[in-house]
């Protein structure tokens, strides 16, 4: 009996450890995509004032907007201490999820700043 | 919270400041009629400061990120009273009256 009650736990630990990315708070996963979705966007609005400031023009700007969301990413993967996997479900979603969301606020606050700074 | 917002707002007009000072440089150019060939060393190296501090800023004001392995420190207690499948109705409340008019004091 003890025996079998033994083989029955370890069996479930092995199963709990394969399951484990299964069942996870769905709560906290979704608060955490919230707050990545905030720093987005406010880095790409704040990336739109400085593009605009610089004076960049066409291609640049966007070159510029792919630097700023790859230090996002980058500073997302610290925030996350590195290990991933204790707050996401995967690598996706800290790296590409929401790279081309703020990409129309950039545009917009880019227009704005260039024309404050070097029309008027 | 409010450390990393104040930082924000600071960033903020870091850049703002650089903008002004940008739009001057770009007023001295018109009168000495010269091309805007980029920012002054000034303005550039204040916009850096502007971005770094609007960057820590933009990381750490949303909040932390919380675990979610449901078997980790913090989600020990937190999750368990909300599992709907231990909440029970069928018990010796339905003998009260429903005409007592009594509220829920926290």
């Amino acid at each position: 009996m003890a025996g079998r009650n033994d083989s029955g736990a370890s069996e479930k630990k092995s199963n709990e450890a394969t399951n484990d990315m299964s069942t996870f708070n769905a709560e906290n996963l979704q608060s955490n995509m919230k707050i990545i979705y905030y720093s987005r966007t406010f880095l790409s609005i704040i990336g739109g004032v400085i593009a605009g400031i610089l004076g960049f023009t066409g291609f640049t700007g966007f070159i510029f907007y792919f630097l700023v969301m790859a230090i996002t990413s980058v500073g997302l993967m610290a925030k996350a201490k590195f290990s991933v996997h204790s707050y996401f479900d995967s690598w996706n979603r800290i790296i590409l999820d929401g790279f081309l969301g703020g990409l129309m606020s950039f545009v917009l606050f880019w227009t704005l700043a260039y024309d404050i700074v070097h029309i008027f | 919270m409010a450390l990393g917002f104040a930082v924000g707002v600071f960033g903020v007009l870091i850049l703002a400041h650089a903008a002004y000072s940008t739009i001057q440089y770009r007023g001295l150019l018109k009168i000495m009629e010269e091309e805007f060939s980029g920012p002054p060393m000034t303005v550039l190296a204040e916009v850096l400061l502007g971005l770094g501090l609007c960057m820590w800023a933009g990381l750490t004001v949303p909040g932390k990120f919380l675990s979610i392995h449901p078997d980790s420190e913090e989600n020990r207690i937190v999750s368990l009273p909300l599992n709907v499948d231990f909440m029970i109705f069928n018990h010796r409340g339905r003998a009260f009256s429903s005409e007592i008019d009594m509220k829920l004091k926290y």
